[in-house]
C-alpha cells in the first residue's frame, strides 16, 4: 500500500494575531494514502491546529498569518473552500456533541451526503450507521444518546461521505475501556476493509501500540518526527521529555534492559512483552512465593456517609423507569481513598449526586455525618461536602479563576479568605493565569481550576467525576499529585473515574458498579484479582498488572515500579539460587 | 411533607424539559401531524390572524369551538395547557386591576372576556399547529415556501440545542447552589428564599452564554465542514431536501371542511347576535 502522499505540507507556519511565537512553525510532512497515524505530543503542542490546516479551516476560519503549502487529495488547499476539501476529508471534534447539528439520528448522519446532493444519501446514511453500530438507535433523537454513542454518531456523520481521510481529535478521552476498543476497532476496519486513511490525535500510547502504523511527535508547533510506531514507542526517553508516556510494558521493558533483539527496538503491546519477557526469565515458576503488599489497616470509627438500602428511579422521555442505583448500602469512613469504577451509565454519577443532596433517593436514606439528605438542601450539605464537576466548565460562574475559587468563601464571609486563596493559587499552580476567565483555559489548566474550587470550600468530603478525562500524561500525573496533596486537608475522598491507572496508584478503596449495583467493594487486590468481575463490570486491569498475571508472577504488580523492584528481587533470588546449586 | 415533594418532582428542570421536547417532537402519530405541513402552515395563516379582525361574538365563539376541537385532536400536553390558561386568567385579573385603578369597575370585565377569547383562539391555533408539526417539517415547509435554507435550518437547530442547554442550564444552576449560601432564614412568605432562588436563575444565564458563544465556534466549523454553504449555493439540494411532502387528500379535505365550518361560522354571526 506504499502509494502516494495523500496529505503534503510544505513549510507551513501558522501564527495567531498579537502572537509572537506561532503555533505551527515550518512543518514539512506527507501522509500517504491507507495510513493509520497517530499524532502525539503535549497539551498544545499544535496538534489539533496541524489537523485543521488538512481541510483548509487554518487558514480560512481562523485570522491569522499562514504561510508554505497545503495539498490534500492532489487539490492545493489554498484554491478551494472549506466545503469543497471536506468532501473528502471527514473530522470528528474532541467536543464532538457539538458537531451533532441534527435533531435525529438517521437525519444527522444523511445531513452531510444531503448537503452535498448526492442522491444516495439515505443509503450512505444507512451504511454509516452499520459500520458504526448504530442501526438500532437510528430514528432516536440526539439528546437521549448517551457520552459514547453520541461519539460514535459523530463518527459515522463524518463516514457517510466515505471520505478518503478521517481525522478523529482524541477518539476515546471521554470513554470506559470497552467503548475504547470499541471505536478503535471500527477505526482499524475502516482502515483495512474500505482504504480509508485514518489520522488520530491520541495521548493513549497503549491503543496506539495496538492499532495504529506510524506515529506523528509534535512539540512546540513543530514536528519533531515521523516514525514507525514500533520504532517510535521504543523511544521511551524522549517520549517521556516529550510528556508522552509510552505503554506500560514498554516502559517496563527499557527499565530493565529487555529488548526485542535488535536496534532498541521494545516490546509494545502486551502480546509481545509476554513472548519476550518469558524467554528472559524461563525458570520464572520456581521462584519462592513473596508476601502480597498488603495496604495498611485503617481504623474503622463512626462512618462519614451511609446508604441505607438506597434506589433511585426516574422516568424518561417515553415514560419508562429506569432504575438508575438499585439497593445501594455502603458505608465510608474518615481515610477513605475511594475510587468508584464501571461502565458509562453504571450508575456512578447518580451515586455522587445522591451524596451532594442535588438528588435525593427514592427509597432508602443517605446520611452525610448523620444528616439525612432528605432534610438538608445542597447548600447546607456544601458546608463539609464539595463536587468537582465532569465538565470544568458548568463550575466557572464568574470571570476569573481568582473571583471562582473565592465565591464560596466570599458567600459565607470568612475571614482573611485572601490567605487560602493565595495557598490554593500556589498549591495548583495557578497564579499566572488567576485573573483570566477560566473558559478560556486549557484542558489541563481547567481541571486544575476546578480542583482548587472544590478544595476552597474546605470540606471534609470531596467528590470528584473524572478528574484525569481528557489530560496528557504529564498533566495527568500532576493531577494524582494534587489528589495525593488533597489527603491532608480532607476526611474522605471519592473519585468516579474509568482510568485503572489511578486506582492503582492512589485509592485504598475501590467499588465496582454495574447496572445502578454495587458488585464489589474491596481494594484493588480483590478487585483487580477477579477477572469474572472486571469482565463483567466491563473493566481493564492496567496494562503492568495484566503482564504481571500472565508471566505468573506471584506478586500482582500495579505500577511499573513494583514490576521492576519485584522482577530484580526475583532475578535477584534466581541468580543466588544459581549460586548455591 | 411527601405531598411537596412529589410537586417538586412534577416541576423538576427534567419534567419541563420532557414536556417542552414531547410537544416539539412527540406528537407524530394524530392526524394533524401526518397533515403536509405546508397545510398547517396556510390553516394558521387565516386562524392565526383573522381573529385579531374579528369582533362578532358569535364568530369568535364559533372559532373557540373549532379550535378547542383541534386543540384536543393535537394531543397537546397539559403543561402547554396549564401554561395558557394561567396567562390567560392572569391577563384579565392584571387588566382588571388596572381598570380598577383607573376609576373602571365590574363593567369592565365584559369586554376583556371577549378580548379573552380572541386571544385564546390564536394561542390555541399556534398550539395546534406548533405541536402538530416538529421543528424539522416546519423548516422545511418554510424552505419550500422560498425562504432561505439558513432560515429552515435555525429552527431545526435552535430546538436540537434546547436540551443542550437547558441540561447546562440546570448544571451551573446546581454549581450556584453547591457553592453559595442560602438564606438563614425563609423569612416571611418565603420571600428570603425566593429572591435568592430569582436571583440565581437570573444569573445563571451569563455563563451559559459564554460557555455558548465559546462552543458555537466548533458548530460553525462542523457546518462547514459537513458542506452545508455547499448546499446553500445548489437548488438539486433543496429540492431533495422537500421532496418527500406532498399534498394528499386528506390535506385537500382538512382545509375544505376548515373552510366550510369559517363559513358556517361566519353566516350565523350574520344572523344571531350575542
Amino acid at each position: 500500500m506504499r502509494s502516494k502522499p495523500l496529505i503534503e505540507l510544505e513549510n507551513v507556519t501558522f501564527t495567531y494575531p498579537g502572537v509572537e511565537v506561532p503555533v505551527l512553525t515550518d512543518v514539512t510532512l506527507s501522509i500517504n494514502e491507507g495510513d493509520f497515524t497517530a499524532i502525539i505530543g503535549g497539551n498544545g503542542s499544535g496538534k489539533s491546529t496541524l489537523c485543521k490546516t488538512f481541510n483548509g479551516l487554518i487558514p480560512q476560519f481562523y485570522v491569522g498569518e499562514f504561510e508554505g503549502r497545503v495539498i490534500a487529495n492532489g487539490l492545493l488547499a489554498e484554491d478551494q473552500t472549506v466545503a469543497q476539501l471536506s468532501k473528502n476529508i471527514g473530522y470528528v471534534y474532541q467536543d464532538f456533541d457539538n458537531q451533532l447539528l441534527r435533531p435525529t439520528v438517521i437525519d444527522d448522519v444523511c445531513f452531510t451526503p444531503l448537503n452535498y446532493g448526492l442522491q444516495d444519501h439515505k443509503e450512505r446514511g444507512e451504511w454509516a450507521l452499520k459500520v458504526t453500530g448504530l442501526e438500532d438507535l437510528r430514528d432516536e433523537f440526539i439528546w437521549q444518546l448517551s457520552g459514547g454513542q453520541k461519539h460514535l454518531l459523530a463518527l459515522a456523520g463524518a463516514l457517510a461521505m466515505k471520505p478518503k481521510i478521517l481525522v478523529i481529535d482524541e477518539p476515546i478521552a471521554q470513554l470506559d475501556p470497552q467503548h475504547a476498543k470499541r471505536i478503535y476497532d471500527i477505526l482499524r476496519n475502516l482502515n483495512i476493509e474500505y482504504g480509508m486513511t485514518i489520522i488520530v490525535i491520541e495521548h493513549h500510547t497503549e491503543f496506539i501500540a495496538n492499532y495504529c502504523r506510524e506515529v506523528i511527535l509534535m512539540d512546540k508547533g513543530r514536528v519533531l518526527w515521523k516514525k514507525t510506531t514500533k520504532e517510535a514507542l521504543s523511544r521511551v526517553a524522549e517520549l517521556m521529555k516529550h510528556q508522552i508516556y509510552p505503554p506500560q510494558v514498554t516502559q517496563a521493558a527499557q527499565r530493565l534492559g529487555i529488548d526485542m533483539g535488535k536496534d532498541d527496538l521494545y516490546p509494545t503491546t502486551l502480546d509481545e512483552a509476554i513472548t519476550h519477557f518469558t524467554q528472559q526469565a524461563p525458570s520464572y515458576k520456581e521462584l519462592r512465593k513473596h508476601e502480597p503488599l498488603h495496604e495498611e489497616v485503617k481504623l474503622r470509627h463512626q462512618p462519614i456517609i451511609q446508604f441505607q438500602e438506597v434506589s433511585l428511579q426516574y422516568r424518561t422521555l417515553k415514560k419508562t423507569v429506569k432504575h438508575a442505583l438499585t439497593d445501594i448500602n455502603i458505608s465510608c469512613y474518615e481515610g477513605d481513598l475511594i475510587t468508584l469504577v464501571g461502565n458509562n451509565g453504571a450508575g456512578k454519577s447518580s451515586l455522587i449526586k445522591l451524596i451532594t443532596g442535588i438528588m435525593r433517593p427514592s427509597q432508602g436514606d443517605v446520611l452525610i455525618q448523620g444528616i439525612n439528605t432528605r432534610k438538608a438542601t445542597p447548600e447546607k450539605l456544601s458546608d463539609f461536602v464539595s463536587y468537582v464537576y465532569q465538565k470544568p466548565e458548568e463550575m466557572f460562574i464568574d470571570d476569573s479563576v481568582r473571583k471562582d475559587i473565592e465565591y464560596y468563601l466570599k458567600a459565607r464571609k470568612v475571614q482573611d479568605y485572601e490567605v487560602l486563596v493565595e495557598k490554593l493559587l500556589e498549591d495548583f499552580s495557578l497564579v499566572d493565569i488567576q485573573h483570566q476567565d477560566g473558559r478560556l483555559l486549557s484542558g489541563g489548566q481547567q481541571r486544575r481550576a476546578s480542583l482548587a474550587i472544590g478544595a476552597a470550600m474546605n470540606p471534609s468530603i470531596i467528590l470528584l467525576d473524572e478528574p484525569t478525562a481528557n489530560l496528557d500524561i504529564a498533566t495527568k500525573k500532576h493531577m494524582v499529585h494534587m489528589l495525593n496533596k488533597l489527603r491532608k486537608h480532607v476526611k474522605l475522598v471519592i473519585v468516579a473515574t474509568h482510568d485503572m491507572q489511578l486506582v492503582s496508584e492512589w485509592a485504598n478503596r475501590v467499588i465496582v458498579m454495574n447496572q445502578g449495583r454495587i458488585m464489589c467493594d474491596g481494594d484493588k487486590h480483590t478487585v483487580f484479582g477477579n477477572n469474572v468481575l472486571m469482565e463483567q463490570a466491563g473493566l481493564v486491569p492496567p496494562q503492568i498488572l495484566q503482564l504481571s498475571q500472565r508471566l505468573k508472577m506471584e506478586v500482582p504488580c500495579h505500577t511499573v515500579e513494583e514490576f521492576i523492584t519485584i522482577w530484580d528481587q526475583e532475578g535477584a533470588n534466581l541468580e543466588r539460587s544459581i549460586e548455591y546449586t | 411533607m411527601n405531598e411537596v415533594s412529589s410537586i417538586r418532582e412534577k416541576f423538576s428542570v427534567e419534567f419541563v424539559k420532557e414536556e417542552l421536547l414531547r410537544t416539539a417532537y412527540g406528537n407524530g402519530d394524530t392526524f394533524l401531524a401526518r397533515l403536509d405541513p405546508r397545510a398547517l402552515i396556510y390553516w394558521y395563516l387565516f386562524f392565526g390572524i383573522a381573529p385579531w379582525f374579528i369582533h362578532n361574538k358569535m364568530i369568535l365563539s364559533g372559532l373557540l369551538v373549532f379550535m378547542v376541537v383541534t386543540t384536543v385532536m393535537a394531543r397537546t400536553s397539559p403543561l402547554i395547557i396549564i401554561i395558557l390558561c394561567t396567562g390567560l386568567l392572569g391577563e384579565i385579573a392584571f387588566l382588571f386591576f388596572i381598570s380598577l385603578f383607573f376609576g373602571g369597575g365590574f363593567e369592565s370585565v365584559l369586554p376583556m372576556f371577549w378580548l379573552t377569547v380572541k386571544l385564546a383562539v390564536i394561542s390555541l391555533a399556534s398550539i395546534t399547529v406548533f405541536s402538530s408539526m416538529d421543528p424539522e417539517r416546519f423548516g422545511d415547509a418554510l424552505l419550500s415556501m422560498g425562504l432561505p435554507s439558513q432560515v429552515s435550518f435555525s429552527i431545526a437547530f435552535g430546538y436540537r440545542t434546547l436540551p443542550t442547554l437547558m441540561e447546562e442550564f440546570h448544571q451551573i444552576f446546581l454549581s450556584y447552589r453547591l457553592r453559595g449560601k442560602a438564606p438563614d432564614s425563609h423569612g416571611f412568605l418565603y420571600w428570603r428564599s425566593i429572591v435568592y432562588f430569582m436571583k440565581i436563575l437570573v444569573v445563571s444565564f451569563y455563563p451559559l452564554l459564554l460557555n455558548g458563544a465559546k462552543r458555537s465556534r466548533t458548530t460553525v466549523e462542523a457546518l462547514e465542514t459537513k458542506g452545508f454553504s455547499y448546499a446553500a449555493t445548489d437548488s438539486k439540494v433543496k429540492k431533495m431536501k422537500i421532496s418527500y411532502m406532498s399534498f394528499k387528500w386528506s390535506d385537500y379535505g382538512f382545509l375544505t371542511a376548515s373552510f366550510l365550518y369559517v363559513v358556517v361560522v361566519f353566516w350565523l354571526g350574520s344572523v344571531v347576535q350575542i
